[in-house]
């Protein structure tokens, strides 16, 4: 199962984004916005720092001791009435979920916004059963109608606009009215009122599992989430295996880290704790519950260099901090998970394979790094892959022959010196008036869209050595 | 019940780790740092109720300040401002105990007035679905978000402060505290008691919203489009 | 105070004004200034690229370098960025490790040695024009030197300061990735130009010659009227 959403070469998808204007204008704005309210969050607590180092000391702890808190949550959930499945990969878990659907022969399901069920592929795995699927999430619920993927992990339709909106409406659902967001908002939540209503099945992601009572904290601002996890019997909660801290005040710091950091509030609306089956007499939530926790690939990364990317909190704000996210988009990263995180994890995930552009698309800014609300070295593991790459030997021959020589310059003041003797004229030829507008070879990327200023005759070392020497004169 | 595959999958995450397989012995470590317990330390009930009025506006729900005394004509006000209708609520002491019931009267005749009763089953849930109004009380109060806390059981249904076009939360003042690390800690202290946590604890701020469609707030998706919070002095 | 000098190899070969401007401030404020000759580069394009040992190898050298060095400045903040991780590239090295920390120890920014260090707020110079800074992502972020410049800046003769706007955004160097992923970059260096020309300034200074050299590079191919330069240029006029 890989987390490539299409079939194209890397290159491709980044020009795509970069020719969509309407995308690009709406992240820049999107970013700008979500940046300020994280700063004023983060500026109202003032203490900003010391909250960073506790979520990361939270999830180093937590996912250092992952086997203990996910056996005490299994415990949890099976004293609370529920089953639990833990899946090694993507097809275990949608065949064991597929198993309950078919069970219950279930007709309707009805999901809340869930990144690792996208990741896993849950939806397709479901059309199998015949059963009919449905995102209540008002993003998810437009892409579905569409059948377009997220292009960010918080706001998923971020790249659609409402005219677009409209017309999907209007062609998939008979949509009569207005591109008034109010509107189309009010049609959508009629619309999935039906569904919810009908639904046999639910299907919640998780944001954070709390290991001493095997509760299951969902965080929303619409309120889908507590919908599906109020109506159907049956419950399915599927969650990447890392999403767990080991108490409630655990769960209540890092949900007010993501939420913070994810949309720039103190909380979202709706934050809700749910704990295995419905009680006796109790009239809703399931009675028949089921927790799904999926590595497909996690583990891939624990005892490495990169488990620390295993504490991310899918706040996106290293997404909403990346100048590269915010000139290619989401769906230029070609993954599940797009952005800084998205380029670290995916091939964690999933290989080097499929992804080998993602540790590249960044400059390096560390924008994501200083982001991130539990200190994540993102663009540390960026550099950490490329490494990776060069080991296995997969990066191209041109690249290899250039670093070597790269390496030699560097080892050796001799031929570093020589360099600075010959820089002048070896790039003479391309020089007019001190500046070269079309360079050859590895500089012709350069030139193609800027001047590079041309080295000039007389290089530091040669300024400096000289007058010295007319200091001793 | 049943847990599958547990002990192959963790075996393996042990193994990752390089080290063996735990299940017990693990203790959570006193966090080096501890910023949550620091905000609003050491402020009274009156200051708290300042930073829960602020905070309400920003989070588009209205704020009223009463006694018991008053609260029926509160509350009456505030039910007619929602067109009144349909009205439903949590089989809760505390209806009695603030004069609910009382307050009803003063409604329309037509006023549909449902309490919880799980003896009629699903039906609950239908005329939840109906109603114009979900009225419950907040068990703990959250002055840094302006949140009200739900412990939802047998006579407290999930759909009561869901499903409602219209909610208003009654907020005794007592229930005030600083932020959700309290409520937090509230929770884990019974758990380590060895106390069953409610199947659903709903931490609930303003009515339902969304920003899904080109970052513009819209408020009222799939819960209430409007909240009123009614705090009220004992 | 003695002082070496890390040159850095863009300014070394592509902008020895930095160097002569860097020397000059640094002997008016008192310091002298030596210039160790077996430096070479940080090692920043081969570790940055992923290939470690190739980096190692220069890193190596200008521990060699600047072995007796008491101070050793330099103006970039990305490249001393790079010295200060130097400790974490040779962790669990025995040979190496002891002596990337005291080279990481004593390394600084120009900006960050000039406030920080010698614990001086105006340098004295006087510098007539409308002046905005681009804040470096590796100056900022990596080495957290983010007031030293615009303090210095601020207390500039004459100058005046307009804010950049968005000026925490990368300008799209990022050293290889300029030529790796060069349209991304494109779209990067399009948009911190955008933001200089908002700001009608005369002068765009910074403390990054990699950067600097990619944001005049582009405002130059627009044809745009702006200066680049290093910010001790500023710091060493005195007309």
């Amino acid at each position: 199962m890989s987390l490539k959403l299409e079939d194209i070469p890397f290159e491709e998808g980044v020009q795509k984004g970069i020719e969509n204007d309407f995308m690009r204008q709406a992240v820049s704005g999107a970013q700008g916005r979500f940046r300020a309210g994280r700063l004023k969050q983060a500026q109202e607590l003032g203490n900003w720092e010391d909250w960073r180092k506790l979520g990361e000391e939270i999830r180093t702890h937590t996912v250092n001791h992952i086997d203990f808190y996910l056996h005490q949550l299994s415990e949890q959930v099976e004293k609370r009435g529920g089953h639990v499945y833990f899946a090694e990969t993507a097809e275990e878990a949608n065949s064991y979920i597929k198993q309950v659907i078919q069970t219950k022969n279930a007709k309707k399901i009805v999901k809340s916004k869930s990144m690792v069920t996208e990741e896993i592929g849950l939806n397709d795995a479901l059309a199998e059963t015949g059963a009919e699927v449905v995102e209540s999430d008002l993003g998810e619920w437009i892409l579905q109608l569409e059948g377009d993927h997220p292009s960010h992990i918080v706001t998923p339709a971020l790249h659609k606009n409402k005219e677009q909106i409209r017309e999907t409406f209007a062609q998939k659902r008979g949509y009569t009215g207005s591109s008034e967001p109010e509107e189309l908002a009010a049609f959508a939540r009629k619309q999935l009122r039906s569904d919810f209503l009908q639904a046999d099945v639910g299907i919640t992601g998780c944001n954070f599992a709390i290991a001493e009572s095997g509760t299951i904290t969902l965080v929303t601002n619409e309120g889908n989430a507590d919908m599906v996890w109020t109506v159907p019997d049956t419950l399915i909660t599927v969650m990447g295996m890392e999403r767990i801290v080991p108490t409630w005040e655990e769960m209540e710091v890092l949900v007010g880290l993501l939420t913070r950091s994810a949309v720039g509030q103190k909380l979202t609306s709706y934050i809700t704790a749910y704990t295995g089956c419905r009680e006796e007499d109790e009239i809703e939530g399931p009675n028949d519950y089921h927790l799904v926790i999926v590595d497909n690939g996690r583990s891939n990364a624990l005892g490495t260099e990169f488990q620390a990317a295993l504490h991310c909190i899918r706040c996106g704000s290293c997404i909403n901090v990346c100048p590269v996210y915010r000139h290619i988009g989401g769906h230029a990263y070609n993954s599940v998970y797009p952005g800084p995180i998205g380029a670290v994890l995916t091939p964690v995930l999933d290989g080097y394979d499929d992804h080998k552009d993602l540790p590249y698309a960044s400059s390096l800014c560390g924008a994501c790094t200083e982001a991130c609300p539990v200190r994540i070295p993102l663009h540390e593991m960026l550099v950490l892959h490329r490494q990776k790459i060069v080991e296995n030997g997969d990066t191209p021959f041109a690249e290899k022959m250039m670093m070597k020589g790269v390496g030699m310059w560097g080892g050796s003041p001799f031929v570093y010196k020589m360099s600075t003797k010959l820089a002048h004229s070896a790039l003479k030829p391309w020089t007019k008036d001190e500046t070269i507008e079309n360079g050859p070879g590895p500089l012709k990327a350069w030139t193609a869209v800027r001047n590079l200023a041309a080295p000039p005759k007389q290089s530091f070392r040669s300024w400096f050595e000289n007058r010295k020497k007319d200091g001793e004169n | 019940m049943a847990v599958y595959n547990r002990d192959e999958f963790l075996n393996k995450l042990a193994a990752k780790l390089g080290r063996p397989r735990r299940t017990e012995g693990v203790v959570r470590p006193v966090w080096r740092v501890n910023p949550q317990y620091e905000v609003f330390k050491g402020m009274d009930q009156e200051e708290l109720v300042d930073i829960f009025a602020n905070q309400c506006e920003a989070i588009h729900t209205d704020f009223v300040r009463t006694d018991v005394a008053h609260l029926k004509n509160v509350l009456v006000d505030v039910i007619k401002s929602y067109g009144g209708e349909s009205i439903i609520l949590p089989k809760d002491p505390r209806n009695e105990i603030y004069g609910l019931p009382d307050c009803f009267n003063e409604l329309q005749q037509d006023t549909n007035i449902h309490v919880w009763d799980y003896t009629i089953g699903k039906e609950n849930e239908k005329i939840a679905e109906r109603a114009n109004i979900g009225i419950t009380f907040s068990d703990i109060t959250l002055a840094e978000t302006a949140t009200v806390t739900l412990f939802h059981n047998k006579h407290h249904g999930r759909s009561i402060s869901l499903m409602p076009k219209n909610y208003i939360a009654i907020i005794p003042k007592s229930t005030l505290v600083p932020r959700m690390t309290q409520a937090a800690a509230i929770i884990h202290e019974k758990i380590e008691k060895g106390e069953l946590v409610a199947s659903c604890v709903s931490f609930i701020s303003g009515p339902s919203n969304s920003a899904d469609i080109e970052m513009n707030l819209i408020v009222g998706v799939h819960g209430p489009v409007k909240a009123t919070y009614i705090l009220v002095d004992e | 105070m003695k002082v070496s000098l890390f040159i850095t190899c863009i300014s070394d070969i592509m902008f020895p004004n930095v160097g002569k401007n860097t020397v000059e401030i640094l002997e008016r404020l008192g310091c002298e200034v030596d210039f160790p000759t077996l430096q070479t580069c940080c090692g920043q394009p081969a570790y940055n690229s992923g290939y470690l040992e190739e980096a190692k190898g220069s890193m190596k050298q200008m521990i060699r370098a600047f072995k007796d060095a008491e101070y050793v400045v330099g103006p970039s903040g990305s490249c001393v960025g790079m010295i200060r991780e130097y400790p974490h590239v040779f962790k669990g090295d025995s040979e190496w490790e002891k002596p990337a920390q005291e080279l990481a120890a004593k390394t600084f920014e120009l900006t960050q040695f000039i406030v920080d260090v010698l614990g001086v707020k105006d340098v004295g110079s006087t510098f007539k024009g409308k002046v905005t800074y681009h804040p470096s992502c590796h100056m900022t972020r990596i080495l957290g030197v983010k007031d030293a410049p615009k303090i210095l800046l601020q207390n500039v003769k004459g100058i005046e300061f307009v804010e950049l706007p968005s000026g925490e955004d990368c300008c799209g160097f990022g050293g290889t990735f300029s030529v790796k992923k060069p349209e991304i970059s494109a779209e990067m260096v399009k948009e911190k130009s955008r933001h200089v020309t908002e700001t009608g300034a005369e002068y765009l200074v910074g403390g990054d010659m990699g950067c600097l050299m990619n944001i005049g590079g582009r405002m130059q191919r627009e044809g745009k009227n702006v200066k680049v330069i290093h910010i001790s240029e500023i710091l060493n006029t005195h007309n």
